[in-house]
């Protein structure tokens, strides 16, 4: 079994981790960081970088440096409208089921920016373990939806990636945490990121690790917090959203908020304004109350739906960067009545996790196993647009259900149907999953064809479709159309895409340095044809070099990195004896001199 | 798909929770797709198909609720809404109308939890009624009681069940309100 990776695609920072002789270890990037920012910056020349240079672009080049792309993963347009408006970033007129960002007239989805990140992690464990890596297991939060987990899966493989599972971040982090700590009893996992707020309950027994509830909010985490921060600051300063200072004034609330965790007072500077404010952690944590308020509600649900009071559960784990809020510790505290589990590193858990699921997969690890949940009710839509449940949520995953349809019509050789996701009863207040006909349905009567429709959200949390007739047993065929991302023709052209990048690039770099040495050679040529040792050659010798030398000249015209090659290696054939008798001659130059010194 | 045999188990409504997740764990050690993704193709397709259905079934059964609905519908008993009497019936209107007025805010707090209170005793009524007659097709269906007796038993079983619905209807409704 080729090695599988566990990687953590994070809205701040992603991190690539591997289990070598049973333990998980972060793999660091070149500059020796275990974070690489999920960050990816263009410039005109389709140069790309990713992580802590790009970073370093990002108030200097903010239309060209995409940060916490996650937030945009499986989105439409309407779903954030609100996130652009604090946002630098160009967005195409065609974005509509799927957001795509303009860079330099290019158009990017986030399944395409994200695969950079995921190739730049790829490449770091690449160098690392000094083997290709093809194999990963990625994580997601585990309120992502469908088209979430479906946009997170394309990105794996337009990075050139088969992702063999898709984990929940939570979930991740407790295997991790299980490894070290604890084989028994109820946890909760409290995960507040970047972009995102889980909370998972799960059950630990013999190796078991059972999740029985999970709730969260795919759109609340650490960026929403600087967000108050940037707006308080707009306020005070009186400048309109629009204002080419934001990414300046990004960086320094995250700066502050980053400082009120450790610090009573923290001083919000944004120099090229003259701005300059103390801010008391008591002001951070009144600006931030209801967002702290809104995760646990989410905590009060899942334990509800776990059928477990707060006394009930043995641990409570923190992950994610924004646990380190004092507020949200304090907050976390008070309701589970204990003291929260901090000794793991927030920003690598779910990474270690990642590497220990990837190690099951792998064989490494049999003893564990990971029975996690699908976090949102899968249903479909009725008359009256009323949606029907047929998984509910918090079912262990892979689940399944079947579901009957017929027509309405004499003759009718379609059917309609659609999948939602959401816990709402009304199909406008339900997220749309996808769109799909029964086809080719043999002509009867109305109400005859009984057509069994199989609905199967795998161990990944995601939906797959099959149908058949039950009178003449016949497959339907269903062509599902998903409501949100990428079709997979497309998914197909950018990893076409990717490949041709790819390989041009490699192409294009040896050319370069083929020509750079066939450059370095013939001006060695050259001056070597005006030494007295070129004249006294044969003349059959003498043709052979300057054949071997304009040969080389108009190869390197061609872009053909090998013919160039082939063409140096003919001209050092023809050179090899001239060398020889140029190196004799200027030893014995050496000597002569010597001798004459020493006479003097 | 009869998820009793799923789990070697028969027909029966009362269930060992604990020994139900014990043989749950083993089979899920057995078949998880996790164990399977070196395997060939097909192979991996059958843990999946494997697991989706212990999974589905081990919902399905620890449920008190759905392990009725299933046993009925491996029965071939469906829920019928028009053996609901309609005394009954009226007496869901009313409570209906009076959440429907707490919705609209012109009740008071006393009102909503009287209602509450009333909702939940209902609720308390119908659990220990399916208890009973869980109880009683036990003993039926272990002592090899005549077809007949076992169909009348799960035709009152189903009646109960449609009865029951509208009160966990009436739940959820003040669970949304709330």
């Amino acid at each position: 079994m080729p090695r599988i990776v566990g990687i953590d695609l994070g809205t701040t920072n992603s991190l690539v981790a591997i289990v070598e002789n049973g333990t998980p270890r972060v793999i660091p990037g070149p500059d020796g960081s275990n974070l690489v920012p999920s960050v990816v910056y263009f410039d005109e020349n389709k140069e790309v970088l990713v992580g802590n240079p790009a970073k370093e672009k990002m108030v200097e080049k903010p239309k060209n440096t995409i940060f916490s792309i996650k937030r945009f993963m499986g989105k439409g347009m309407a779903d954030v409208r609100d996130d652009l408006a604090l946002l630098p970033f160009e967005v195409s007129a065609e974005s509509d089921s799927i957001i795509r960002l303009k860079v330099f007239g290019r158009e990017y989805t986030p399944p395409h920016i994200s695969s950079f990140i995921l190739r730049e992690l790829k490449r770091n464990a690449e160098a690392a373990l000094g083997e290709e890596i093809t194999n990963a297991v990625i994580t997601v939060p585990a309120y992502f939806n469908d088209a979430q987990r479906q946009a997170t899966k394309d990105a794996g493989r337009i990075a050139g990636l088969d992702v063999l599972r898709i984990v929940n971040e939570p979930t991740a982090a407790s295997l991790a945490y299980g490894l070290q700590e604890r084989r028994h009893g109820t946890i909760a996992v409290y995960d507040f990121g970047g972009g995102t707020f889980d909370i998972s309950i799960l059950k630990l027994s013999d190796g078991i690790f059972e999740v029985l509830s999970t709730h969260g909010d795919t759109h609340l985490g650490g960026d929403d917090i600087d967000d108050r921060l940037i707006r308080f600051v707009l306020a005070e300063l009186k400048l309109p959203e629009s204002t080419g200072d934001l990414p300046a004034i990004r960086q320094a609330a995250r700066k502050v908020k980053e400082d009120l965790s450790s610090a009573e007072v923290a001083e919000l500077t944004v120099e090229r304004l003259g701005y300059r404010r103390r801010i008391a952690r008591a002001e951070l944590d009144t600006m931030i109350e209801p967002i702290v308020e809104r995760t646990l509600k989410s905590c009060r649900l899942a334990l509800q739906d776990a059928g477990l009071q707060p006394s009930a559960i043995d641990e409570v784990v923190m992950v994610g960067g924004s646990t380190r809020i004092p507020l949200v510790i304090s907050r976390v505290q008070n309701l589970f009545g204990r003291v929260p589990h901090t000794s793991l590193n927030p920003d690598e858990v779910v990474a270690l996790g990642a590497a220990v699921q990837a190690d099951i997969l792998a064989g490494g690890k049999r003893d564990m196993l990971l029975l996690d949940v699908t976090p949102l009710s899968l249903g479909i839509e009725t008359m009256g647009g009323v949606m029907s449940k047929i998984i509910p949520r918090n079912s262990t995953i892979p689940a399944s259900a079947s579901e009957r349809f017929t027509t309405f019509v004499d003759g009718q050789t379609n059917v309609k149907v659609h999948v939602l996701q959401g816990e709402r009863e009304l199909v406008q207040d339900c997220r749309s999953l996808a769109q799909f006909d029964l086809k080719d349905i043999p002509a009867m009567p109305a109400g005859l064809p009984l057509i069994e429709v199989k609905f199967l959200i795998d161990a990944d949390g995601i939906l797959s479709v099959s149908a058949q007739e039950q009178r003449t047993g016949q497959y339907q065929s269903v062509a599902v159309k998903p409501t949100y991302g990428l079709t997979d023709d497309e998914v197909e052209r950018m990893i076409l895409d990717s490949f041709e990048h790819a390989e041009t690039d490699i192409e294009a770099r040896e050319i370069i340095e083929a020509r750079n040495e066939a450059e370095r050679v013939l001006s060695a040529t050259a001056k070597s044809l005006l030494k007295p040792e070129f004249a006294g050659l044969p003349a059959e010798e003498k043709a052979g070099i300057t054949a071997a030398a304009d040969h080389l000249t108009e190869t390197v015209k061609v872009n053909d990195h090998r013919a160039i090659r082939e063409a140096i290696e003919q001209l050092d054939q023809a050179t090899h004896h001239l060398a020889e008798v140029i190196m004799n001659a200027t030893i014995s130059e050496k000597l002569k001199d010597k001798r004459v010194r020493e006479i003097e | 798909m009869n998820y009793f045999e799923v789990f070697g188990l028969p027909k029966r409504l009362n269930l060992d929770l604990s020994a139900l997740e014990r043989t749950f764990h083993e089979l899920s050690r057995k078949y998880h797709p996790d164990y399977f993704t070196t395997a060939p193709a097909e192979e991996r397709q059958r843990a999946l198909q494997m697991t989706a259905t212990l999974n589905d079934a081990y919902r399905t059964l620890r449920h008190p609720v759905r392990r009725v609905e299933h046993l009925l519908q491996v029965e071939g008993f469906k829920p019928d809404g028009s053996k609901v009497p309609k005394s009954f019936l009226m007496e869901i209107f009313d409570i209906n109308e009076q959440l429907e007025e707490a919705k609209a805010g012109s009740a008071t707090g006393e009102q909503i939890v009287a209602l509450r209170r009333e909702i939940e005793k209902r609720a308390e009524g119908f659990e220990s009624q399916l208890q009973a007659a869980a109880i009683e097709w036990d003993s039926l269906s272990a002592s090899g009681a005549p077809d007949a007796t076992l169909k009348e038993h799960l035709s009152r079983l189903t009646e109960v069940l449609s009865e029951s619905s509208y009160i966990r209807n009436l739940q959820r409704e003040l669970e949304e309100r709330s």
